[in-house]
Formats: C-alpha cells, sequence, structure tokens
C-alpha cells in the first residue's frame, strides 16, 4: 500500500524523516516495513527543500518498481516543475550509448562506426541468434546431444552473454567457467564448447553490423562511456541526488557504478530489502548490493512490520525455523501458539484428487472472501509458475461466480491472437510468392474475421470455390466463379465485399514485398477498418493490429539493413519467425496494469518483484518442487556465472540442495511479508500435469502445524 | 470526464483536442492505436520521421560537447544526404545564439486548473542578464509562416510552462513572461529562424484558454467528445476509417508541419518511451 497523507508513521519512518539531507544513507529491512514509503517520504523532502526534480535520479531493477516514486511525483507537481529521471541499468546504459555514441564507436570495434548503432531488442537479439546458430545446429552438429527445444538453446546462450556483462566478466571465459564448475558426463563439456562459439560468433556478427544488443549495451557503457570524462561529467552535473530502490535486486556491475558514483552526490538513499534477492536468475547480487552500505553515511534499520497480524507473523517464525533445520541451523523447538498457526492458514477438509476440484474450492473460498467485504484488489491466487490450463480454469471459475480478476500475465501472446492470425494469413495470400500458403480452414476463419455478414458456414463455401493454391496464378478468385446457388447463399454484398478485399491484395502486394507492416497498415485502413468489415468498430482489433505492426517494423528496422536483401524477403521471413516462436511469442503489456478492484491471478514470483502486499494470498500446486527447484538449464548456470562463485568449485548436488533450500526460504517468507491475514492451501492429490507430488513445501506446513498442535496439548 | 492518474497535458494531446475532441478521447483517453497511415506514401514519412530524430539526436550530440568532426563524420555519412546540408547549416547560423547555460532536452510540468501539464523543450538557454529562450529544431520541407506558429498549442504551451516551470532551471525565484522567447528555426530556411517573444498579455490569454480547456475536457461526458465538422481534419488523421471520413490517407507534400501531425515526441528520440529489454 502507498503510503498516503492520512496515514499516521511509524516512528521508524519518522526517524529517518528527521534525518539531515545532505546525507547517504542505507536502510534495510524485511519487505512490509515501509521502505518504500519512506523512500518516497525522502522524495517528498528533496522537493519540499526546494531541490529541483530533474536533479533528482532513481534507479531500479525494474521499471515498474518507479511506480510509487512517481505517483508521489504526480502529487507534487506544484513543487516539482519538472520530472525525476526513473532508471534501471540497461535503460542508463541505452541512454548513454545512444547519446555519445560518436566519441566511443571507433573504440569499440564496431565495423561502421560513422553510421549509427541498431539497438536490438530481446526478440530481435533472438532472431540474430537463431539466424547465427540454426546452421550450425543442423549443418555441424551443435547440440546434437540436446533433446530441447530451439528456442530454449538460443534464449539460453542469450542469456549467458547478458550474464557476463552484467556480472562484469569477459564474455569468451563463459564455456570455461561453465565446465570447470560441472561434475558429471563428459558430453557437457561439447556443450558448453559449442555455447562459447555460438557466443563468439554472434558477438562478431553483432559488431560487424552496428547491432547492439542488451550486453553490448551494458559493456560499451561500463568498459567506455563510464569512464570518458565527457559522459562521467554529464551524469554527475545533471544527477545531484539518488535515490535507490530494491538495491539487494540489481545487478554487479550496477553496484560498482553506484559505489563509485555514490561520493559525486550530494545524497543518497539507498534502500536494501532484506531477505529477498529473487531476481537471482537475472543476475541480482544480493551481496555486492549489501557491500554499498560500507558508502553510506549511516545505516538505518527497520524492523516494525506494518502488514502482517499476529497470526501470519506467528506462521512465518514457524516456516522460518522449521527451514532453518532443515539447512542445519537451530533444531531447538520454538513455541507457535496453535490457535494462531490455524488463523493463519486454511485448507479444504481434504485435499481433492483433481486440480479441477480444488479450483473450484478456491473460487468459492474468493467469493466468500468478497461476499464478506474483502475489496477483491485484496486478494491474490499464486502458483510459483501460472500454466496456462491452471489460470485457464480459474478465470472461468471466477467468470461464473461473477469475480473480478485479472491475469498478471494475459491469456495469449500476440501470435496467438486470433486477430494476429487472420493478418498474416491474409498476407500469405497476398504475397504468393513467399509460398507459405494457408489451408483452406485458416483462410475461411481469416474471412470470417474481416468480412461483415460471413459466418464460418459460409466462409468455408466461399473459399472451396474461390481459394486455389496451386494454380500458380493469385490464388483467390473472384465471386463471380462461385456457383449461383452458392452466390444466393453467401449473399452478393458478402460477394461483393470480397472482391472488394480481393482486388486490393491482388493489386497492392507487389509493391510491398519487403514492407510488411506497411502493407498491413494499408490493408486495416483502406479496407478492414472500413464499413462493411470487420474491424470498423473494434477498438480493441485495432489495438491487436498496431501491436502486431509495430513488432513487424522494429523487425523490419532491425534486420532490413544488416541481412542481404537477395537472401530473403523481410515479411517472409517475419512469418516464418512468428510460426516457429523466435517472435510475436512476448504477452502484450498493454494491458497489465493492475486493477485495484480485481482478484490478481499471478506466478509468485512476479507477485514478490511487483512488492504490493495484500490481506489474503492463496497458494496452489503447493506440492510442486517448482517451489524450490531451478529451472532445467542444460546451457546456462546462474550460481557458476555469478560474482560470488568461487574458481575451482564444482557445483554437485549439495551446492543444488542447498540452494533449494534457500529459495524456499526466500519465496515463502518473501510471501508472507506481503500478506497481512490469511494464507489459503490449494492443493489436489494429483496437479495439472497430473502428477502425484509431495514436495518440501506441504511437508514444512504440515510439520509447522503439528508441531503447533503438539505444543498446544 | 476523469482523467487517468498518471494524465499529462502535452503540447501534442492539446492539439489533438483542438482539432478533433474525438480523436483526443480516442488517442489520450481510451488509448486507441488505430493502425491506418497517415499518409498515402508512408515510406517517404517514415523516412523523414527518422531524418529528423536523427538529426535532433546530432545537435543533442553538439550541444553535449562531442567534437565537431565526430559529428560531422556522422553527418556526411547518414544515409540521407539533407542530413549533411542541414548540418552544415545549423553549424553556420546556430552556435553564435547559444550563449548561456543549457538545458537540453529538458522536461518541465506545472499545473494549471488542477490538472498536470509537461513540456520537453529541445533546448532552454539560459542567459547571464535573466532571459531565457526556448529553441526548437524543425525539418518539415515546408516553410512554415510566423502567424500560424503563434497560434499552435505547441507555442503558447511551451512558453507557458516555462514562464511557470522555469525557475526549477534557474536560481530565480520566479520569472516574467518578457524574460522569455520561443526560437524556431527551420532546415528548410536556415538563416530565418522565427522568434516569438512573450508577454504579460499573451501569458494571460493563454492561462485563460488553457484553463478552459482544461475544464470543457474534465468536466464534459464521454459521449460529448465529438467528431470534428471540418473534414479536413480528418485527411491526416489515423481513425479515418472508424469515423467514416475516407477511403484514401492525404498526401505527405500537403502536410503543413509533419513534426506535429507525427507528434513532435517521435522525432526526439525519447529513450524513455524505447522499449526496454528486461533481462
Ligand atoms: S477522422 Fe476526423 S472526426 Fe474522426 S477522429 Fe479523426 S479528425 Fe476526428
Amino acid at each position: 500500500m502507498l503510503y498516503n497523507n492520512h496515514m499516521p508513521l511509524s516512528l521508524e519512518q519518522k526517524a529517518l524523516q528527521e534525518q539531515p539531507l545532505p546525507s547517504k544513507i542505507f536502510l534495510q529491512g524485511q519487505a512490509g516495513t515501509g521502505k518504500t514509503t519512506a523512500g518516497t517520504l525522502w522524495l517528498k523532502k528533496l522537493l519540499d527543500s526546494g531541490i529541483p526534480a530533474h536533479e533528482i535520479l532513481i534507479v531500479i531493477p525494474q521499471r515498474t518498481l518507479a511506480q510509487p516514486y512517481l505517483e508521489c511525483l504526480r502529487d507534487e507537481t506544484v513543487l516539482a516543475h519538472s520530472l525525476v529521471t526513473t532508471l534501471t541499468l540497461g535503460g542508463l546504459a541505452r541512454r548513454m550509448v545512444d547519446l555519445f555514441w560518436p566519441l566511443v564507436s571507433r573504440e569499440i570495434g564496431v565495423a561502421k562506426p560513422n553510421l549509427p548503432p541498431q539497438f536490438l531488442t530481446l526478440e530481435t537479439a533472438q532472431y540474430y541468434m537463431s539466424y547465427i546458430v540454426r546452421p550450425l545446429i543442423e549443418k555441424e552438429g551443435y547440440f546434437e546431444s540436446l533433446i530441447i527445444n530451439r528456442n530454449r538453446i538460443y534464449s539460453q546462450i542469450l542469456d549467458n552473454i547478458n550474464k557476463a556483462a552484467i556480472v562484469g566478466f569477459d564474455y569468451t571465459e563463459i564455456g570455461d567457467r561453465l565446465k570447470a564448475s560441472w561434475v558429471g558426463d563428459i558430453e557437457q563439456f561439447h556443450i558448453y564448447d559449442d555455447v562459447q562459439s555460438c557466443v563468439n560468433r554472434f558477438r562478431n556478427f553483432c559488431l560487424e553490423n552496428n547491432l547492439l544488443d542488451f550486453s553490448l549495451q551494458v559493456e560499451v557503457f561500463i568498459k567506455h562511456l563510464w569512464s570518458s570524462p565527457l559522459c562521467h561529467n554529464y551524469l554527475v552535473r545533471s544527477y545531484r541526488h539518488l535515490i535507490v530502490d530494491n538495491l539487494e535486486e540489481d545487478t554487479p556491475v550496477c553496484h560498482d557504478i553506484l559505489r563509485e558514483w555514490l561520493p559525486d552526490f550530494d545524497s543518497a538513499l539507498l534502500i536494501f530489502d532484506q531477505g529477498a534477492g529473487y531476481r537471482f536468475f537475472l543476475g541480482a547480487d544480493i551481496a555486492s548490493g549489501y557491500s554499498l552500505r560500507k558508502e553510506c553515511d549511516s545505516i538505518f534499520q527497520f524492523e516494525e512490520n506494518l502488514v502482517n497480524e499476529p497470526c501470519i507473523t506467528h506462521l512465518k517464525s514457524g516456516l522460518e525455523h522449521a527451514i532453518l533445520s532443515l539447512q542445519g541451523g537451530s533444531r531447538k523447538g520454538i513455541r507457535i501458539p496453535y490457535d494462531a498457526i490455524k488463523d493463519s492458514i486454511q485448507s479444504p477438509e481434504e485435499n481433492p484428487k483433481y486440480f479441477p476440484v480444488m479450483v473450484h474450492w478456491v473460487a468459492n473460498q474468493v467469493a466468500n472472501l468478497i461476499t464478506a467485504g474483502t475489496p477483491p484488489g485484496e486478494i491474490v491466487v499464486l502458483a510459483p509458475f501460472m500454466p496456462d490450463v491452471l489460470r485457464f480454469y480459474l478465470s472461468n471459475q471466477f467468470d461464473e461466480l461473477g469475480i473480478p480478476h485479472q491475469s498478471h500475465r494475459p491469456s495469449r501472446s500476440l501470435r496467438d491472437e486470433p486477430t494476429t492470425q487472420t493478418l498474416l494469413t491474409l498476407a500469405t495470400v497476398a504475397f504468393q510468392d513467399w509460398e507459405m500458403l494457408p489451408k483452406r480452414i485458416n483462410l475461411a476463419f481469416a474471412l470470417m474475421q474481416v468480412i461483415e455478414g460471413l459466418d464460418l458456414v459460409r466462409a468455408q463455401l466461399l473459399t472451396a470455390y474461390v481459394y486455389d493454391a496451386r494454380s500458380g496464378e493469385f490464388p483467390l478468385k473472384t465471386f463471380e466463379v462461385v456457383p449461383g446457388e452458392i452466390r444466393d447463399r453467401v449473399t452478393y454484398q458478402v460477394g461483393k465485399r470480397y472482391d472488394h478485399l480481393r482486388d486490393w491484395l491482388e493489386s497492392n502486394a507487389p509493391q510491398n514485398t519487403n514492407r510488411l507492416d506497411f502493407f498491413l497498415n494499408h490493408l486495416f485502413g483502406e479496407v478492414l477498418s472500413q464499413p462493411g468489415y470487420g474491424f470498423h468498430n473494434n477498438l480493441d482489433s485495432g489495438n491487436t493490429i498496431a501491436n502486431l505492426i509495430e513488432s513487424i517494423q522494429k523487425f523490419r528496422w532491425a534486420i532490413g539493413p544488416q541481412l542481404p536483401a537477395e537472401m530473403f524477403t523481410i515479411g517472409r521471413e517475419y512469418v516464418q519467425m512468428v510460426q516457429d516462436g523466435i517472435i510475436a511469442a512476448q504477452y502484450v503489456h498493454e494491458w497489465e496494469r493492475q486493477d485495484s478492484n480485481s482478484v490478481l491471478i499471478s506466478p509468485a514470483y512476479t507477485f514478490l518483484i511487483n512488492n504490493q502486499p495484500v490481506d489474503y494470498q492463496f497458494w496452489l500446486d503447493i506440492g510442486s518442487p517448482s517451489w524450490y527447484q531451478r529451472l532445467n538449464q542444460p546451457l546456462t548456470q546462474p550460481y557458476v556465472l555469478s560474482r560470488n562463485w568461487v574458481e575451482g568449485d564444482l557445483w554437485d548436488s549439495e551446492d543444488e540442495l542447498a540452494h533449494a533450500h534457500e529459495t524456499l526460504r526466500r519465496l515463502t517468507l518473501g510471501l508472507l511479508h506481503r500478506c497481512r491475514k490469511k494464507v489459503f492451501i490449494g492443493m489436489s492429490e494429483l496437479d495439472v500435469r497430473g502428477f502425484e507430488n509431495r514436495g518440501l513445501l506441504i511437508r514444512l506446513i504440515q510439520h509447522v502445524l503439528q508441531s503447533a498442535k503438539r505444543q498446544s496439548r | 470526464m476523469k482523467l487517468p492518474d498518471d494524465f499529462y497535458f502535452t503540447q501534442s494531446n492539446l492539439q489533438d483536442y483542438e482539432d478533433c475532441a474525438y480523436r483526443f478521447y480516442l488517442r489520450h483517453l481510451l488509448h486507441v492505436k488505430w493502425p491506418a497511415s497517415v499518409v498515402g506514401d508512408a515510406i517517404a514519412f517514415e523516412k523523414m520521421g527518422q531524418s529528423g530524430a536523427r538529426f535532433h539526436r546530432l545537435i543533442q550530440q553538439y550541444l553535449l560537447g562531442i567534437p565537431e568532426d565526430r559529428l560531422r563524420d556522422l553527418a556526411l555519412r547518414d544515409p540521407n544526404p539533407e542530413i549533411a546540408e542541414w548540418w552544415e547549416n545549423f553549424l553556420q547560423y546556430i552556435p553564435q545564439l547559444l550563449d548561456g547555460q543549457r538545458f537540453i532536452e529538458s522536461t518541465l510540468t506545472t499545473s494549471l486548473a488542477g490538472q498536470h501539464l509537461a513540456a520537453k523543450f529541445d533546448l532552454v538557454l539560459v542567459n547571464e542578464d535573466g532571459n531565457l529562450t526556448i529553441f526548437d529544431w524543425k525539418t518539415s520541407k515546408k516553410q512554415i509562416r510566423k502567424d500560424w506558429l503563434l497560434e499552435r498549442v505547441q507555442t503558447r504551451l511551451y512558453l507557458l510552462i516555462l514562464k511557470q516551470g522555469g525557475a526549477s532551471l534557474t536560481d530565480f525565484e520566479s520569472i516574467g513572461p518578457e524574460q522569455i522567447t520561443m526560437t524556431y528555426w527551420f532546415t528548410a530556411s536556415p538563416d530565418t529562424p522565427v522568434t516569438i517573444p512573450y508577454n504579460h498579455h499573451a501569458y494571460q490569454k493563454d492561462q485563460a484558454y488553457f484553463i478552459k480547456t482544461i475544464k470543457i475536457i474534465i468536466e464534459q461526458d464521454s459521449d460529448a467528445f465529438n467528431r470534428t465538422t471540418d473534414h479536413q481534419k480528418c485527411r491526416f488523421c489515423v481513425y479515418r476509417s472508424h469515423c467514416d471520413r475516407g477511403v484514401e490517407p492525404g498526401e505527405l507534400a500537403s502536410l503543413i508541419d509533419f513534426e506535429t501531425h507525427v507528434g513532435s515526441d517521435m522525432l526526439k528520440i525519447d529513450i524513455d518511451r524505447i522499449e526496454e529489454i528486461q533481462f
């Protein structure tokens, strides 16, 4: 919950507010102790004292975490007169590389230093990685012992090169580091060698083509710009006051920069969440973040949890103690009042066998809470991952009971949207030389979507006569070729609309072979959104198509100038990449704004990172080992590629177990720090995939319950 | 109509409102992206937009102190040969006007009628006499008349926001309108920049105008955001098909101020709006 003027401050928050301004403060405490609120009050204090907002820099590990500060600033517009800058390390690197490119472009080894850089998005970087690696897999036997989806190969190689940049070691060392820590089958050595070879080729390709992926942006900033007096002075002059939130979720090179920069600021507030570090897999480094406290004038510790009711505090202690003994720590018992534990946890009388029954129970509990007066925004439904099928069942049940809900991840990716598929189907028909002509049923579906008054049955009838994928000519015939009785059924009005669309496609395709985005722009504006066509008043579809066109446009900008046009047409390549799941697979973000009046359905980590406490949490699938086991990533290893890894150590099963326990501790306590009143446990004997799971978390909870019960006797 | 909490009035959304209330409603309140073309020749339009953005970036780099010879290399090798010429003209006419403290690509905010307003300036120059000059670089191919500029929302809003919020750039307690001028410099007519002075009367008039406009916007119901009656405004509007106001987009050559049409924000490569890689 964000601070508002009516909320009393805790004593700890007051004490921090009373600190004189020109000070550098390290504020630490667990989640729920009001640190971010204190941060926003600190920002207000800076503005109150007459410091212009544009002199204030707020560093966060991901942009959503800047929200409380931006809201505070909006409340203070009269005072502020300008905007604070909120940046992630990636944002800062990109901004500086873009601005100061001419200063460094000759030093960094790009082939065309007098041309601007081409920044890659995650999507386009993934594309280039696939462009480089695919032939190696197909022709040179790379990764032949692996049976995993190719997209996972590309993304894990990218993950490695990004890790090298944010941890701060040379990308040429990735393979050796991984090999040196490996205990096991020798075949894995070949895999790591292949990884290194792909990384090297990718980097060389980027340099030859002025392409700057995330890793190269960070490296150029750290190695070249940060030490350049012009860039360094620009930053130091621009920003005089610093606030860093969620320092523990940031990366070692970000911490390095902050360490060197801190003496230049007039004031600084560094906020560190103890017990967090959830972005470890993305390079977060708790140890290097914590070491920054030595650079500050004073350290503040917030102890008082402002979120938990006493029963949750007891549950937290019980679980913490149980995990500690699992980790080989204290075996001495602690007293946990049974009544408190009973108040803090609720589960069905008996676990159902199948998960849909569990979902049913969850939905009923949520409905009861809302009926009893709980705002829907105070309820969150969590699972370690939120598989689509579980999300789907939950959404259906909530819909049936009229419960407002939102999923943190909208349920479909851009490529799965029917509107996207419709547009790409029409494109593959128009550009027949791509040789990607659609199936008849897909064309029928597309025509049904875009022509008003055409249902699927008649669309199938129509395509049965007008669509000819084998003639070698334009594959759509005019309505004229349809036999009279069928024309009557389809109707002449629909036929007219069809003909207009057909003629437009035939005459506009030739001049747009390499500009699929423009082609779709015109198709949408001149036909599909005109009266008589499906998108005329469909504002939502307009947004989806706009997202698709934007994705194609970025692809064209990133790919067009670099790869020889005679090799392929960009539009065809784009459609192929969509079909392969390499692009347009990301989830659309526009709709992700949290609605305070809906129940949130979310993966547990996403909820943690977003840092918003709620009254009630539902933990689903708690028998699953996914609560603590890391993903199977055969091409990378986040622990070994971290800064804390000691050269010469080997990663064995004991390390794996120790880290699983630590993950479980951070995750469960982190969730409980953000819970006010109660946790509902949803579990079925067979999980979503039909497996019987009795992982650590369920056993720990049972242990806490039983020992509290024993003690109560 | 209640505006979203994070809503700022800017020159681009207020210009939209002035052109057509319905366009404002669709674009800025409903966030409807309607992916139709603004003009017929979309390729040339995109090239113009990208050239404008690169040229703005060159000027920004120059103002930050990046050596001139490096920038000249970039200008000479730019895919658009016009940029080299624009660049030489810029160097010939502008540097002598740049005496004073520079605030490059700064954003200022202020409040009016209880609402937030924001402007992002290409350059604000504060000179030793306490005068402030707003510079705005325009890469439109057309020469734009001064009286047209005087009426544009951009001119009036930028001057007003600098008057109300500019003290945060200076050590002054407050800034009088007479201390402010706005200079437009056109690549199409580099030797004749247009300078617009400000005064108390203009400030009061603009303030009253914006207060009135903002009040209308926040007080009217959603169904009162009507379509414009001036069909000329629809020629370069992406919502044409939705409003049933024609099929073909307008011609690029008849677009007067293409920068406003693409939204001047698009020309200044706004790094905050570029997708950030969530590694
Ligand atoms: S097409 Fe015309 S009426 Fe419709 S939003 Fe645009 S300017 Fe307004």
